[in-house]
């Protein structure tokens, strides 16, 4: 740990806890972590303190624990003066200080596009330089930021202990060669945890959520327009059809099992293997880009806010693969179901079958593609028949637990 | 006269900026009222032509024919089809047509002639006849067995029995069009001197026909073999040396990795259609999202110097689907030809105005991708006036029927007797020609002639739109598709498309462009102009903007 010292604080590390005490009390994903003890104060220790950049503008890496959780804060300073040309927001400031040359501003360093751009240098041992960087506001348990459009960088306010499940999935997929990836490009770790994760950026991409409300625009928009539904059945005759491109998520899912198979290794039970699990596989979690589909995330993804997805990868998690597919099947209902409540209350009716069929029509589709892929039968271990009785005891009782009942068929 | 007098404009590359035309001349207009469209009907058409903006008129086959297979069954290279014209006939339309600056390129069907060519005649009557090997002979049907059949609803087999010589001759396509044998050097000569004939004519090229299969090997599918491409630079060579500025366009129904062979290394074709991204943009629009678009954008190689692509929304032939999956397939068919008299092969024979359920906005935001996406768009006659197609004629004559000029009797395609035309001209309620007609869009300053036309003059106005670079943006929302056109040729533009039918927002990342000020190319309209932060866009239902980006200075 660089020495408190270093900063333009006269009050050394007794100071800089106290500051960043009253910092994190303000800032909504402290709170969020923190939960009710924030409201009775914070007893905040340093952890660990790493001077990035001397002189101003300043940068350091601060750890810092607060009421048995860790953060990490990414802070600069500039003198008074220079401060009136950043975007700094008075909420992001920590404090006025002072040094040898005269008054400073120590403030959240990630709004500060030059200093986010030296940040990346840190990040990836200097192997990689910018030109512009841009925030992508979380109010998750990280800052997400994107450079020139071609790299990003999850920079992990709340520290987790090690290994953190995020980076470990993703850097062991990419050593055995899964590259349906935004690949890591660096991985910035300290001893007191995991600071940040860059990963390359894919722009054009869109996430599989996206592209479910798009194909369910089309089709509920029959209801509304009064336009004939389509049988039963035949949902994939509809124009905005998203059965193809399941099908290819079918088969990216299934490669993706089988690469965490390698890279983990195979778990027996009694029945069939058990492997290292996504754990938290949502429309959210996939993109399309230009070339198919790719899994983006593994934990809090980085370019959706909070509530998108379900609870973040807290552990590691094993189990038979068709239970990751349980997971995105519920979460078509759920996509279903946004798409659903945006209908006018007359068409509510009609709206649901077709949501029902929609969501029959893309698992199926989906699970074809999973299922019919290379080497998959030996992960699954089951006949087809199987694997679809499985899916229909795990899958209805989960969308009814949602109270998404018109979906639970 | 020579051609680079009559011209005025000599750049040899002129094909890389140019729109292109393509006309049936049966079905053109009838000049001399035989029910017939005919090469003087063309010449008396080019005020049309001219005014319309178009670059480059290609003419369906011309050549005599039994018109078994819609005049790609030739049965002279060597001359006019009687009822179309004279030789001297496309002589005039050629001058006439280059002093308005514009060019006439014709088909060249290379791979086979048809059985009443002489040629084959000759061939067929013996095995020791003078062109005994300029067709493909064996004496049983087992060989190139791994060669697919095109005409799958016509064809059981590519191989043909013939009692005179008793043996089998081998067609790719229907019976009736054996295939040329060009492992023989006296056909290589033959095609050559086909070649030489109409180019010192004056013609500024060919649309070389079925070029994939020309040499043939057998254990291999016959496509796009070493023979083929050799064969074509011997072409290429011949035109470099003594008919600069004339056009090579190849017709390559395959992917674009390997359509890109085709290019050479700049020394074979000139241009090859791209057609695997003609279905994917009518798929994109019914899914309403890019990716059928981007996917095919992002396999399609980068070309060699002084090459380019022709895309196109429609042609003389069925809406192919060949280059699609099985999957794909079914979904086209089922969003487009629910009617199996639509279907042909494997694809879809309709005009674009019945595709698009006559929808306007749908087909104005197809002819702003084709105008804007990389290659030398090729309009189909009609199209331009959103004329309809008639599923119930034969073969792909669906969608050849006669250009529908003015409300009058035959649609003022011919004063022929009804009964003598070519086909019968479109006359249902919609798509007739008392309602769709050249002479009423004329007329109307709102048609969508005239908004083509426009399309048409500001895209000759902004080169970067015919060669310059291709980017396609980043776009937060699947139904817009966003793509920047820039180069040293002038202003870079931005094309912002909505493939949806509902409105949509879009936030396009454009910092790399801080500054600039974006401004719509058919209004002259100033847009905000661009910062740092993303920049947010609201589209109509299936709208379409071009912008300049223009720079300021500080």
């Amino acid at each position: 740990m660089s020495g408190s010292s270093a900063l333009p604080l006269p009050g050394g590390t007794a100071e800089l806890e106290s500051l960043l005490g009253s910092f994190l009390a303000r800032q909504p994903w402290a709170q969020a972590e923190l939960g009710a003890s924030a409201r009775r104060g914070l007893t905040t220790e340093l952890v660990d303190l790493a001077l990035l950049s001397a002189g101003r503008p300043g940068l350091a890496s601060v750890v810092v624990g607060a009421n048995g959780s860790r953060f990490h804060v990414v802070l600069g300073w500039r003198s008074v003066t220079e401060m009136a040309g950043t975007p700094v927001g008075p909420g992001s400031v920590v404090a006025a200080g002072a040094d040898v040359v005269g008054e400073v501003v120590l403030y959240d360093a990630l709004e500060d596009d030059e200093l986010s751009l030296e940040l990346l240098s840190v990040a990836t041992a200097g192997r990689e330089s910018a030109r512009r960087c841009r925030v992508v506001h979380s109010l998750a348990s990280h800052a997400s930021l994107i450079y020139d459009e071609r790299l990003f960088m999850k920079c992990y306010r709340v520290i987790e202990p090690r290994p953190r499940p995020e980076i470990e999935m993703m850097i062991a997929l990419d050593r055995v060669g899964f590259n349906h990836l935004l690949a890591p490009v660096g991985h910035w770790a300290r001893g007191s945890g995991d600071l940040a994760l860059v990963r390359e950026f894919l722009p054009g991409a869109v996430e599989g959520k996206a592209l479910a409300l798009t194909s369910l625009r089309d089709l509920l928009a029959r209801a509304v327009t009064g336009e004939d539904p389509p049988p039963f059945g035949t949902i994939g005759l509809a124009g905005g059809d998203l059965g193809d491109e399941l099908r290819r998520l079918g088969q990216t899912t299934a490669e993706m099992h089988l690469a965490l198979a390698e890279a983990f290794g195979l778990g027996q039970s009694p029945g069939a293997p058990r492997i290292r699990l996504h754990g938290d596989y949502h429309l959210r979690r996939v993109m399309r880009f230009e070339s198919g589909w790719l899994v983006a995330g593994f934990g809090d993804d980085p370019l959706v806010s909070d509530e998108a997805g379900s609870a973040s990868l807290g552990a590691e998690k094993r189990g038979h693969c068709l239970e990751d597919v349980a997971d995105l099947f519920v979460s078509l209902a759920q996509v279903a179901a946004e798409a659903v409540s945006l209908q006018p209350p007359s068409t509510l009716s009609h709206s649901r079958q077709l949501a029902s069929g929609w969501v029959a029509h893309n698992s199926g589709a989906f699970l074809n593609g999973y299922l019919t892929s290379a080497g998959i039968e030996s992960l699954v271990a089951m006949e087809r028949s199987e694997a679809v009785s499985f899916l229909l005891e795990t899958v209805p009782a989960r969308v009814a637990g949602l109270g998404l009942d018109f979906l639970a068929q | 006269m020579s051609q680079q007098l009559l011209f005025g404009n000599d750049d040899p590359r002129w094909y890389e900026r140019a729109v292109f035309y393509e006309l049936a001349p049966r079905s053109f207009y009838d000049a001399n009222g035989d029910g017939i469209g005919d090469l003087e009907g063309i010449r008396a058409k080019l005020d049309y032509l001219e005014w319309l903006g178009v670059d480059c008129l290609w003419l369906l086959p011309y050549y005599p024919s039994p018109l078994r297979d819609g005049g790609y069954d030739v049965s002279d290279f060597m001359t006019i089809a009687p009822e179309l014209g004279r030789v001297e006939d496309l002589a005039s339309l050629l001058e006439e047509a280059h002093r308005r600056h514009i060019r006439i390129i014709s088909d060249l069907v290379m791979n086979h002639t048809s059985d009443q060519h002489p040629w084959f005649a000759d061939s067929r009557s013996s095995r020791g006849a003078a062109r005994a090997d300029w067709y493909i002979w064996a004496d049983d049907d087992q060989g190139f067995s791994q060669v697919r059949i095109i005409f799958v609803d016509a064809e059981p087999s590519n191989w043909t029995y013939e009692p005179g010589r008793g043996q089998y001759f081998f067609h790719r396509f229907f019976h009736h069009q054996p295939d040329l044998n060009y492992a023989n050097p006296e056909v290589v000569e033959a095609m050559l001197e086909v070649v030489r004939f109409w180019l010192d004519l004056g013609l500024d090229g060919f649309r070389l026909d079925a070029v994939a299969y020309l040499a043939k090997e057998e254990g291999t599918s016959c496509e796009n073999l070493p023979g083929t491409h050799a064969l074509l630079k011997q072409i290429r060579r011949e035109v470099d040396k003594n008919y600069s500025g004339r056009l090579l366009l190849a017709e390559v129904n395959q992917w674009p990795s390997d359509v890109v062979e085709y290019f050479g290394e700049g020394d074979e074709c000139h241009m090859a259609f791209h057609f695997p991204l003609m279905p994917r943009m009518f798929m994109a629009i019914r899914r309403e999202q890019r990716f059928p678009i981007t996917e095919i954008l992002a396999q399609t190689p980068a070309l060699p110097e002084g090459c380019q692509w022709g895309i196109f929304l429609r042609n003389h032939d069925e809406l192919t689907l060949e280059m699609v999956t099985d999957d794909e397939r079914d979904y086209m068919y089922s969003e487009y030809a629910r009617d199996p008299r639509m279907r042909r092969n494997l694809g879809i024979r309709r005009r674009l105005a019945t595709l698009v359920e006559n929808d306007r906005r749908v087909a104005e935001l197809l002819h702003s991708l084709l105008l804007s996406l990389p290659g030398a768009p090729v309009l189909y006659y009609g199209d331009e006036l959103l004329m309809g197609d008639n599923v119930y004629l034969g073969d792909r004559d669906s969608v050849r029927t006669p250009m529908q000029w003015t409300p009058d009797r035959n649609g003022g395609f011919s004063t022929a007797d009804f009964a003598a035309l070519v086909l019968p001209p479109i006359m249902d309620p919609v798509h007739g020609f008392q309602a769709v007609n050249v002479e009423a869009q004329e007329r109307d300053p709102s048609s969508f002639l005239h908004w083509l036309r426009k399309m048409i003059r500001v895209r000759r106005q902004y080169p970067v739109l015919s060669s310059g670079e291709l980017t396609v943006l980043p776009a937060d929302n699947p139904s817009v598709i966003a793509y920047l056109r820039d180069g040293p040729e002038g202003p870079t533009v931005l094309c912002v498309n909505n493939l949806s039918r509902f409105a949509q927002p879009v936030v396009l990342s454009l910092a790399a462009h801080e500054g600039a000020h974006p401004v719509e190319l058919l209004g002259r309209v100033p847009f905000p102009p661009i910062t740092s932060d993303p920049y947010l866009m609201t589209l109509p239902p299936y709208g379409s903007f071009w912008f300049e980006l223009r720079q300021v200075p500080a």
